[in-house]
């Protein structure tokens, strides 16, 4: 089934939202001392919004909530490998749901030589992006950065780090040649990465 | 293929952050990052830019299933979290028996300074060779101990932070070191990778919380020669 477009952003304030990093920092840190209530606790705090982001990636709700379990059972083994230096507990968390998320895509084999079901992917206009700037949600930031780039460079990126979409999906979803899709990420990046910095 | 090129290395990194990078490149990109650690910070700078996007997604809320899976794979593979999940109230009270002997032996073991398994790897020492930190190490180089063993220099409102230096390379942190008593840590693979190659340990002077950049910022104030444990 495919996941939520993107088109109904609910202005609430959800609890990944709220949750203190340094929570969730305590959190990692007491799963390392092998206190499976803190586990309990981090998946209350960031299930959802996890889930969210892996289904989005991977359209089937069986796979995705699979994945999900993954994820937190990965969060487990590698607790103790948490760097508390770095600060950034929600970033870890998230990097390992998509990277088992994009994992999972691959043993599904959907990859630039399979194309998944044309009706099951997202549609082109909806652009989390200037939907979550509009919202207040991001960051000020990366929502001022983000606004910097044109249209099709912005869903280019977000086709692809959201949607989990490749470069050849992108071009059939938005009907334009390979080497475009390519050049939009590319040069997105780059001056999303040039207007963060600044 | 080497990757040397630092804006090639930064436009894989995104790549492979937003996910476009795949297959062989991918999974190859993936050992580079795990083994060169510039190229595994780059690979966080980019998690760091862009991951905000993804938690603005609305939040789905996962089928009671889901946890229930996760209990069981979890229990299955950590006995001590299934004795203290006992309903019964005479494995609970057997566990928590259990767990206080453990404590209270980890306790006369600490007192003792005695630590099965830590060898000293180097003692940070102060220009007039007063020491004032020892480092330890398990054999696996999987755990790391800063014991403080003389007083560190006056530095309010800064902290410690120990690294590993190769002979060529970047320094790769291992972590803080205490102002008194002792700090332990797990090492990650990349970081017993690079202190098992560095001849040396350096001690540089960053703000609270460590180095933000994960490279060095403030002066190093000690070098100290790295023993090999055993």
């Amino acid at each position: 089934m495919p996941p939520d477009d993107g088109h109904c952003f609910v202005p609430v304030s959800a609890p990944l939202q709220t949750a203190d990093e340094a929570e969730l920092e305590r959190l990692i840190a007491a799963c390392a001392r092998r206190d499976a209530r803190a586990l309990r606790q981090l998946y209350d705090l960031t299930a959802a919004h996890l889930l969210a982001c892996v289904l989005r990636i991977l359209r089937r709700r069986a796979l995705a909530e699979e994945t999900l379990q993954d994820v937190f059972v990965s969060v487990w083994q590698r607790a103790a490998q948490y760097e508390p230096r770095r600060g950034r507990p929600r970033a870890w968390l998230f990097s390992i749901a998509r990277n088992r998320a994009i994992d999972a895509l691959r043993r599904e084999r959907i990859n630039d030589d399979v194309d998944v079901h044309a009706e099951s992917l997202p549609d082109p206009a909806s652009d989390v992006a200037a939907e979550s700037m509009m919202s207040g949600r991001l960051a000020a930031g990366l929502a001022r950065c983000l606004e910097l780039l044109t249209a099709d460079q912005r869903r280019g990126i977000q086709l692809a780090f959201i949607d989990g979409l490749s470069h050849a999906e992108i071009a059939n979803v938005t009907g334009e040649a390979l080497g475009t899709v390519k050049s939009w990420i590319r040069r997105g990046l780059l001056s999303l990465r040039q207007c963060l910095e600044r | 293929m080497k990757l040397q090129n630092p804006e090639v290395i930064d436009a894989l990194a995104a790549e492979y952050v937003i996910g476009t990078l795949r297959g062989p490149a991918r999974r190859r990109f993936d050992r580079y990052r795990a083994r060169e650690w510039h190229i595994g910070r780059r690979v966080i700078a980019w998690e760091d830019r862009l991951i905000p996007l993804a938690y603005t997604l609305p939040p789905v809320t996962p089928s009671p299933e889901v946890w229930r899976a996760i209990e069981r794979r979890v229990r299955a593979e950590s006995p001590p979290a299934r004795q203290l999940a006992a309903r019964r109230p005479l494995r609970a009270l057997a566990a928590v028996v259990a767990i206080c002997a453990v404590l209270a032996g980890g306790f006369l073991l600490w007192r003792a300074g005695f630590a099965p398994g830590f060898e000293p790897i180097a003692t940070i020492a102060a220009g007039d060779a007063r020491p004032i930190w020892q480092i330890e190490l398990d054999a696996d180089f999987t755990r790391l101990r800063a014991v403080s063993i003389g007083a560190a220099p006056e530095q309010p409102g800064r902290s410690f932070e120990l690294w590993a230096l190769p002979d060529d390379g970047a320094p790769v942190s291992l972590g803080l070191l205490p102002v008194s008593g002792r700090l332990e840590r797990s090492l990650d693979a990349d970081q017993a990778r690079a202190l098992r190659a560095a001849p040396r340990v350096a001690v540089s002077l960053e703000p609270v919380g460590g180095s933000p950049t994960g490279a060095p910022t403030g002066p190093v104030l000690f070098v100290a020669e790295r023993r090999l444990p055993g």
